[in-house]
C-alpha cells in the first residue's frame, strides 16, 4: 500500500515542481525584463547545449545518474532534479525535429507543461526505485557521497567564493572577508556571508552608497545579529572569553524559548 | 519547403503575440511570478514531507539533507535552520535584483530544509507529517517569497543599474561544482580499495565520454561496492 501512496504523492509533487521549474527556466531567457527563476548555471548550461535535443538529453542524463545514486543512497534527490534534469529534458522533448529554441525553450507555457510531465516521471521513478534497492548500496553512498559533499560545502565552496570575492575588487573582498568570517563563526558556513559581501561590494561599486545599498547592508547586519542571538552565539562568546554571563541575558534567551546551559 | 514557410509564419505569429502581451500574458507577467514560485515551493516542501515520512524524496543535495537528518536524529536543528534561512534571505535579495531567483538556495534549501528545521525545532510536526498540509504550507511560503521579490523589484531595479555581482557568484558557483568529481573519487578511495578503483574507472570513462566526472565516479563506486560490499560501521 505504501508503494501506491508514494506513487500518487510523487506524481503530484513532480507535476507541481515540473511546471514551476519549466516555466521559471523559460522566463529566465527574458530576464531581467521578466522575473525568472532557476539559476545562473542552469541558464548557462541550457545555452551551452545550443538548442540541440540530443545534447540537452545527455546532459540531463549525466545528472540523472547522479541524482539516482544519491536518492538510492541517502534519499536526497540532489538539487540537479530541479536545476538540470527537468529543464534539460523538457527542452530536449520540445526541440526534437530541430525546432528553434526561441519557440520552445524560451516559451514558459510549453516548458511548463512539458516540465510537469517530465517532473511526474522523474520524481515517481526516483522515489519508487530508490525504495526498492538494497541497503548494501546505501552504505556506499553514505561512505562515499556524504564525505565528498561535506568537503564541498566546507571548506571548498567557502574558499572558492571567498577567492572570487577577493578577485572582484577591494569592496567585495573587504565585505566578503568580514561577512564570510562572521558567517562561519555564527552559522558554521562562510558561503552565505561571502555572497552577501559580494552583493554589497559590487552594489556599492556600481551605484554607490544609495538607499538600496544602505538598506541592503542594514538588513544583512540585522540578519547576522539575529542569527547570532538565536544560535546562542552571544553566550558562547562570553563563555570563551571566561566572562560571567549576565542573568538578564540568560533570562532573555529563556523568554524566547531557547535553551541556555 | 512548404513546412519551412509554415514554421516561419508560425514564428512571426508567436513573436508578435509575445511583443504585445509580455507584461499582461499570464506566462510572462510579474503578477504571475508568485504563482509559479508557489507551485514549485509547494512541490519542494512536499518533497521534504516525503523525506520526513519515507526517508526518500528531498529536493536537495546529500550534505544539506544530512543537516536536517542530524536534527531529526536529535543533534539539534540549528545548523539546518540557520543555513537555510540565511540562504533564503540572500537569494531573495539577489533574485529580485538580478531578475533570476536561484531556486537552489531560496526554495530547495531555504523553504525545503531551513523552514522545516525551524518548524521541527519549535515542535511543529503537522506540516511535515501530513501531505496536504505540506503542499499548502509550501504554496503559502512560495506566494510570500514571490510577492516579496516582485515588491523588491518594483522599488530597486528601476532605480539602480547594478547587477550586484551576479556574474561573480555565477562563476564561483560553476567553479565549485567542478570540485565534486575529484572529491568523490578521493572519498571513494578512502572508503575501500575496490570502491576506490571503481570510482577511478568510472570517472575516467565519463571524462572520455565528455560526461560529468562526478556521475561516473559515483556509478563506478556503486558497481564495485555492490560486488564488494562495505558495512556502515
Amino acid at each position: 500500500m505504501e508503494v501506491v501512496e508514494i506513487a500518487i504523492k510523487s506524481i503530484i509533487i513532480g507535476a507541481l515542481v515540473g511546471i514551476g521549474v519549466g516555466a521559471g527556466a523559460a522566463r529566465m531567457f527574458h530576464a531581467p525584463k521578466v522575473q525568472g527563476m532557476g539559476a545562473f548555471r542552469t541558464l548557462g548550461e541550457l545555452n551551452a547545449c545550443a538548442g540541440d535535443a540530443a545534447s540537452h538529453f545527455s546532459f540531463g542524463l549525466g545528472f540523472f545518474f547522479n541524482a539516482w545514486a544519491s536518492s538510492v543512497g541517502a534519499g536526497a534527490f540532489t538539487q540537479d532534479v530541479d536545476h538540470r534534469i527537468i529543464p534539460n529534458w523538457a527542452a530536449s522533448v520540445l526541440m526534437r525535429k530541430g525546432k528553434r529554441p526561441e519557440d520552445t525553450l524560451h516559451d514558459p507555457k510549453k516548458m511548463g507543461i512539458v516540465g510537469a510531465i517530465i517532473g511526474m516521471i522523474v520524481v515517481a521513478f526516483l522515489n519508487l526505485t530508490a525504495s526498492a534497492i538494497p541497503e548494501s548500496l546505501q552504505a556506499i553512498a553514505v561512505k562515499v557521497l556524504v564525505p565528498a559533499a561535506n568537503l564541498l560545502i566546507n571548506p571548498v565552496m567557502p574558499v572558492i567564493f571567498w577567492l572570487a570575492a577577493l578577485d572582484a575588487g577591494k569592496r567585495s573582498g573587504f565585505w566578503g572577508t568580514v561577512f564570510g568570517g562572521a558567517a562561519h563563526l555564527i552559522m558554521g558556513n562562510a558561503v552565505p556571508g561571502v555572497v552577501l559581501g559580494i552583493l554589497i561590494g559590487k552594489g556599492v561599486d556600481d551605484s554607490g552608497w544609495n538607499r538600496v545599498t544602505k538598506t541592503l547592508i542594514t538588513s544583512v547586519i540585522l540578519l547576522f545579529v539575529l542569527s547570532a542571538f538565536f544560535r546562542g552565539f552571544d553566550i558562547r562568546l562570553l563563555e570563551s572569553m571566561y566572562l560571567e554571563t549576565p542573568g538578564w541575558l540568560k533570562d532573555l534567551h529563556k523568554l524566547l524559548g531557547l535553551e541556555v546551559k | 519547403m512548404s513546412s519551412q514557410t509554415a514554421r516561419v509564419s508560425d514564428q512571426n505569429v508567436t513573436e508578435t503575440v509575445k511583443e504585445i502581451d509580455m507584461s499582461k500574458n499570464f506566462w510572462y507577467a510579474d503578477w504571475s511570478f508568485p504563482i509559479f514560485v508557489a507551485l514549485l515551493s509547494s512541490g519542494i516542501f512536499a518533497g521534504t514531507h516525503m523525506y520526513y515520512v519515507y526517508k526518500i524524496g528531498a529536493f536537495n543535495d546529500v550534505a544539506i539533507v544530512a543537516m536536517l537528518e542530524a536534527g531529526i536524529q536529535g543533534a539539534g536543528y540549528g545548523a539546518a535552520a540557520a543555513f537555510g534561512a540565511s540562504f533564503l534571505f540572500a537569494r531573495i535579495l539577489e533574485g529580485s535584483l538580478v531578475g533570476i531567483l536561484d531556486i537552489g538556495g531560496s526554495l530547495q534549501t531555504g523553504i525545503g530544509i531551513g523552514v522545516p528545521a525551524i518548524l521541527l525545532a519549535s515542535g511543529i510536526t503537522a506540516p511535515l507529517d501530513n501531505f496536504i498540509l505540506a503542499l499548502l504550507t509550501g504554496a503559502l511560503l512560495g506566494l510570500i517569497v514571490g510577492y516579496v521579490i516582485i515588491g523588491i523589484r518594483k522599488f530597486t531595479v528601476n532605480q539602480s543599474n547594478s547587477t550586484f555581482g551576479a556574474d561573480i557568484m555565477m562563476g564561483a558557483g560553476n567553479a565549485s561544482g567542478r570540485f565534486l568529481g575529484p572529491l568523490i573519487v578521493i572519498s571513494a578511495a578512502s572508503a575501500s580499495i575496490p570502491i576506490g578503483i571503481g570510482s577511478i574507472i568510472g570517472a575516467a570513462v565519463f571524462y572520455i565520454w565528455k560526461k560529468p566526472v562526478a556521475g561516473g565516479a559515483i556509478l563506478g563506486a556503486m558497481i564495485l561496492g555492490a560486488i564488494f560490499p562495505i558495512s556502515l560501521e
